[in-house]
């Protein structure tokens, strides 16, 4: 009998320890700027061959391209010697050439280049001009040149062009139009398919040949997306795709472009959409798609390809690969393997050898070992619909009434899963839960959960955002005196919504580029993007014909209501919020003495991207918690 | 003059110099304290006008610093219908904008429409005009302005227009738009108009700008919102945040001239700025009213002063009766001397009569040598006791002697010191009742020359024929109550007080000698000292008596 009871008691204890085990130590506290590494190397792209891998590393303060040699390493080189101005990106077009492009900032006008690897000539393809260039998809070489799409002719229109690589003029193929948002060539250089759009609706058009006119196959409303991935082997009709039509989720499908028919479904997903897939030009195959319920899973098509990724999964258990890369053949990869609580490296993989070897880590100065879980929740909204959202323990702080940052995503089109997320981590490094979630609008739930919220930014939008944290004080997890809410963009705009309307509910408000008067916001789509105006109208509203809706919903106009304090950061040439409505925001927020500390960059935009900025926004962010959320 | 200087001395005319000086100083205070406070209303008239300025501008300069730029927050995109709600706001809250005109305007590199200003490629030109006005029933009224009639406000459309195009000029992609080119680009001010069109993001002010210059870009339309304030200085509402100062404060025109030219008024202007600019604020007040304001501000100084030259005068009365005080004192204890002096003389004179007769005599028989023999005795006796009086006094007012308190039975107490009175004072009709359970707790000797003071003091103030004396010794539940009571020539009430000071004598025929002024002062400080309390009750007259209160001592065994 005693000996039974000891024996329970000894489980019992045995069973606590296990269970404490769950919730050790306090993390050490990390300096911020380590958490905001930015990694040097980064565009791992492997030739056509497999042979050499390029990357984008820093010389002298820029962006310049380096070859690593994989089979003779003698032989790995710097390709360009830049000095005043950054690579923007670059790509292979042959086992010996390589496009790419500079420029001073990432909004310059394209200057683009084709180089030699082996002595390393560069030649300008692209006369300067003011016009921005969209390369067409697939991004490969036909015989000498490249398809690509230029505003050169219209600023608000893409014409199709042939750029050559050796630096001609380039050929002008196809003129828009007037609606042609995407081209789309076949893998023998035929563009056979042209994507319209006036943002309400899409339409697909299609020709036999470029000698052909193009004739329209199919609308379809602004909800629906048809985004072809490649052209079946062998058929100059059939494409696969990913396609909502006629469904909630995007699914992969097979799609017949001369009839603007879907012929078959091949893959999908009930409660997600297909959030990508990876089709072989060269093998002109699909190899696998993915889907992100939570963590990023794959479906493959190819079986060999499925096997080797096996087998390289077998080498990181638990983790998330992510294939960024592959020579023409399949058999060397790039990969990235990271997981929530590691910032994650890059891998080259040899899988007819299963070979990995170590590229570069992402962030070689974070210690995974004090980072943090994200936990997947899911919660009601006040009218029912079902909300997902990720939740962040602070290390060591136990899971009750917390203090809690509610970060809000951008987008909104975008949505929040379990990967690594620095800024995610920083914050739960100082002590506070996080609070992600993907409030109606996001992306990747399917249309309906989408289109729910059309209309909705100062509305149903927000009170998901609210619902939610009202759900993790009843599950009693945060403490509903301590909610800071906390974005950038679209998450700044809820922030600042939060401060101007729910000055009750959040303690304090941290935007980051956030849109004060959406009437700005609405004036920023710039000239060649006007065929998303109409797409705007339904998803945010018509400024002209709901002009009380933008005014009611634009922090700008209510800026005396604030009564907690904000911390307010500003990129000077941010597009999407003008310096006189930050400044007036700002004052008028001021004059009521609302202690708000405005932070501002002169010369960044809507996210801050110089090091050196980025660390005093979240030395600025752990103060302004420290002061206002403890 | 020696005498002179051993005499008291009372100097009242210091005294007096010292009110009359003190008096002058609150009168040159007062004066003082007005004068200045006139000047520093004089002062404050021609300094306060700042105030009465800043806060009647404040409606005019929320409407300017914060009601105005809200029309950027529109981006352009307001209509002569979506102005209202704006119109109705700025109309309605600040009743000097006396009308808005709102010029929805489109800017273009169309070459379809023909009015407007054109400069290069780029055509600005208003595709509406809208005037808004309150009517008296505070109606909004919306008027469409048509073509024909918008000459009347063109050159401030011009100017706008012509100056947005001039910056346009200046634009580049690294423009940052400081507060000052706000001013001066979007903003025009005249007497009695503010206009102000909303500023358009960096991007837009680039696309007006490659439009201008560039003849084959595409065609765009872009809407601008410019409104016009008329604005009415006379409206604006004064805040007379300086009642006291002003009393009357108009808006008149800047050209009007002074209302009045009497000479007694108080009167200053201030210009009002920008806008208002055709305007000043005049601040006007009367005599009477500044006289008001004097008197009220003077009350609590004077007060003051009034206060302070009390205090000075309370003190010099202080002074005065101190010194009347002191007087009175040195008298009595020249009085005291005088008393002593004759004390002493009788019995010295007295003895050295004896003296002498003892020694003239040539043979004294037994008899008279018994008899100087006792007169010696006696007078000695005499002069031991006054001056044991004076010696006991003096000490226990100084405490410098302890009471040698003992337990006393009442009966035995009394029994010696009664029977003697009968022997010393044979004419003396003394009675006595004593009714005691305790013991007295008392110093013998002290308390025995107490009785002894006031048996004394019955036979001495009593009429020849009236020499009764009743002593009644009781016990309360606390103290025993003795009461001597006689039917002797009585005390007035006025002397209750004094007859227990030191040196103090009831002035009547009884004690023209013999007495110092020490007695019941002596005993009530013996009866203080042994924690117990004296009291009189007299009626002239008709008798006096005094009652003792001695604390109980422990309960007879």
């Amino acid at each position: 009998m005693i000996k039974n009871l000891v024996r329970v008691c000894v489980l019992v204890i045995m069973f606590f320890s296990v269970s404490c085990g769950e919730s050790d130590e306090v993390a050490v506290v990390m300096p911020v700027e380590d958490f905001f590494v930015k990694s040097e190397k980064n565009s791992f792209k492997l030739s056509p061959d497999g042979s050499k891998i390029a990357y984008i590393g820093i010389d002298n303060h820029c962006r310049n391209i380096y070859i690593l040699d994989l089979t003779d390493e003698k032989k790995s080189k710097q390709l360009t010697y830049q000095e005043d101005v950054n690579v923007q990106y670059f790509f292979w077009t042959s086992d010996s050439t390589m496009v790419y492009s500079n420029s001073y900032a990432a909004i310059d006008s394209a200057r683009i280049f084709s180089i030699n690897i082996f002595n390393e000539e560069a030649v300008s393809i692209l006369p300067s001009s003011d016009a921005h260039l969209r390369w067409v998809y697939p991004q490969r070489l036909y015989k000498d040149y490249l398809l690509a799409s230029i505003n050169a002719r219209d600023s608000s229109v893409f014409d199709l062009y042939k750029v050559f690589i050796d630096g001609r003029t380039p050929e002008l193929l196809t003129e828009n139009p007037g609606n042609v948002i995407t081209w789309f060539a076949s893998s023998d250089g035929e563009v056979r398919l042209a994507v319209t759009s006036d943002s309400v609706e899409e339409g697909i058009l299609y020709r036999s040949a470029n000698t052909e006119v193009f004739k329209q196959v199919e609308v379809t409303d602004y909800q629906t997306l048809i985004k072809p991935l490649g052209f079946v082997k062998g058929s100059d009709t059939h494409i696969y795709a990913l396609s909502n039509d006629g469904r909630d989720k995007l699914s992969v499908v097979e799609y017949d472009i001369s009839e603007g028919k879907e012929t078959k479904i091949i893959y999908g997903n009930s409660k997600v959409d297909i959030g990508d897939a990876w089709y072989s030009d060269y093998l002109e195959e699909l190899v696998f798609s993915e889907y992100t319920i939570d963590r990023v899973e794959k479906n493959f098509f190819n079986k060999k390809f499925k096997t080797s990724f096996q087998k390289l999964a077998a080498h990181f258990e638990d983790q998330d690969v992510y294939v960024l890369n592959t020579d023409t053949s399949l058999r060397n990869w790039v990969v990235k393997v990271s997981t929530d609580v590691n910032s994650g490296a890059l891998y080259h993989y040899d899988s007819n050898i299963d070979s990995v070897k170590l590229l570069t880590k992402i962030n070689p100065k974070l210690d995974d070992k004090q980072l943090a879980k994200k936990q997947p929740i899911s919660f009601q909204s006040r009218d029912g619909l079902a909300v997902n959202g990720y939740v962040t323990y602070p290390k060591g702080m136990g899971k009750r009434n917390l203090p809690v940052v509610v970060l809000i995503h951008d987008g909104p089109y975008s949505r929040d899963y379990i990967d690594f997320e620095s800024e995610v981590q920083f914050l739960a490094n100082r002590g506070y839960l996080v609070f992600q979630v993907n409030y109606r609008g996001s992306a990747g739930y399917g249309k309906k959960f989408w289109s729910a919220g059309f209309k909705e930014w100062g509305g149903k939008m927000q009170l998901d955002i609210m619902d939610g944290v009202t759900w993790l004080i009843h599950q009693g997890i945060v403490d509903k005196n301590r909610v800071a809410i906390m974005g950038t963009g679209f998450g700044g705009y809820s922030a600042l919504y939060g401060a101007t309307y729910n000055s009750s509910f959040y303690r304090c408000a941290i935007s980051m580029s956030g849109y004060t008067n959406l009437f700005t916001y609405f004036k920023e789509i710039p000239p060649y993007r006007q065929q998303f105006i109409k797409l705007f109208y339904h998803t945010i509203g018509n400024p002209d014909r709901e002009h009380e809706l933008f005014k009611a919903i634009s922090p700008l106009f209510h800026a005396d209501r604030v009564r907690i304090p904000i911390l307010f950061a500003q990129g000077g040439s941010d597009r999407y919020s003008s310096l006189t409505d930050a400044n007036q925001f700002v004052q008028k927020v001021k004059n009521n003495n609302i202690p708000i500390k405005y932070l501002y960059k002169e010369d960044e935009g809507r996210r801050f991207r110089d090091e050196g900025n980025l660390i005093h926004y979240y030395q600025e962010v752990e103060a302004f918690l420290k002061a206002y959320l403890k | 003059m020696a005498y002179n200087q051993l005499k008291y001395r009372k100097n009242f005319g210091l005294l007096v110099a010292y009110v009359i000086l003190v008096t002058i100083l609150f009168v040159i205070a007062m004066s003082a304290g007005r004068t200045t406070i006139v000047n520093l209303i004089e002062t404050e008239f021609n300094n306060k006008k700042v105030e009465v300025f800043d806060k009647s501008v404040e409606p005019f300069h929320n409407f300017f610093n914060e009601k105005i730029p809200e029309i950027s927050y529109y981006q352009g995109f307001l209509d002569s219908v979506k102005a209202v709600s704006y119109v109705n706001d700025v109309i309605r809250k600040n009743p000097f904008v006396e009308k808005i005109l709102f010029y929805d305007i489109t800017i273009t590199n169309s070459d379809s429409i023909e009015a407007g200003i054109k400069y290069n490629n780029l055509l600005v030109y208003p595709k509406s005009v809208t005037s808004f006005r309150l009517d008296v029933g505070n109606r909004l009224i919306t008027e469409r302005v048509h073509s024909d009639e918008r000459r009347y406000n063109i050159e401030d459309f011009n100017s706008m227009v012509l100056k947005f195009i001039g910056f346009l000029d200046r634009v580049t992609e690294t423009t940052s738009l400081s507060d000052d080119e706000i001013y001066k680009v979007f903003y025009t001010m005249n007497a009695g108009k503010v206009s102000y069109m909303n500023i358009p993001r960096i991007a837009d002010l680039l696309s007006y700008k490659s439009m201008m210059s560039n003849a084959d870009s595409p065609v765009a339309f872009y809407d601008q919102d410019l409104f016009m304030f008329f604005i009415n200085p006379s409206k604006i509402k004064i805040n007379n945040v300086q009642p006291n100062l002003y009393e009357t404060i108009d808006i008149l025109p800047i050209v009007s001239g002074s209302v009045s030219d009497e000479s007694n008024y108080m009167e200053t202007e201030l210009l009002l700025p920008g806008a208002l600019s055709d305007y000043k604020l005049q601040f006007v007040s009367s005599e009477r009213f500044i006289n008001k304001e004097v008197g009220r501000r003077f009350l609590p100084v004077s007060l003051a002063v009034s206060a302070v030259y009390l205090i000075l005068i309370l003190i010099a009365y202080l002074i005065y009766r101190n010194v009347i005080i002191n007087d009175k004192l040195f008298r009595l204890q020249y009085d005291f001397i005088n008393n002593l002096t004759h004390e002493f003389k009788t019995p010295v004179s007295v003895i050295k009569i004896a003296g002498n007769n003892i020694q003239s005599g040539d043979k004294l028989s037994v008899d008279e040598q018994r008899m100087y023999g006792r007169i010696l005795d006696q007078e000695a006796d005499k002069l031991n006791s006054l001056m044991n009086k004076l010696l006991s006094f003096a000490q226990i007012e100084n405490k410098s002697i302890k009471p040698n308190r003992q337990e006393v039975d009442v009966l035995e107490f009394c029994e010696p010191i009664f029977s003697a009175v009968e022997l010393k004072y044979p004419d003396f009709q003394f009675t006595y009742h004593i009714n005691v359970q305790n013991d007295m707790f008392v110093d013998k000797t002290l308390l025995a020359s107490v009785f002894q003071n006031l048996i004394d003091n019955a036979y001495k103030y009593s009429e020849p024929n009236r020499k009764i004396l009743h002593v009644d010794i009781q016990q309360s539940k606390k103290n025993f109550v003795v009461k001597f009571k006689d039917q002797g020539i009585g005390i007035n009430k006025k002397e209750f007080n004094s007859i227990f000071k030191k040196f103090y004598r009831v002035k009547n025929q009884f004690n023209q000698q013999g007495s110092i002024g020490l007695g019941l002062a002596f005993c009530k400080e013996i009866i203080d000292f042994m924690g117990g309390e004296i009291k009189v009750d007299s009626a002239v007259n008709e008798g006096t008596t005094f009652t003792l209160l001695l604390p109980l001592g422990p309960k007879k065994n």
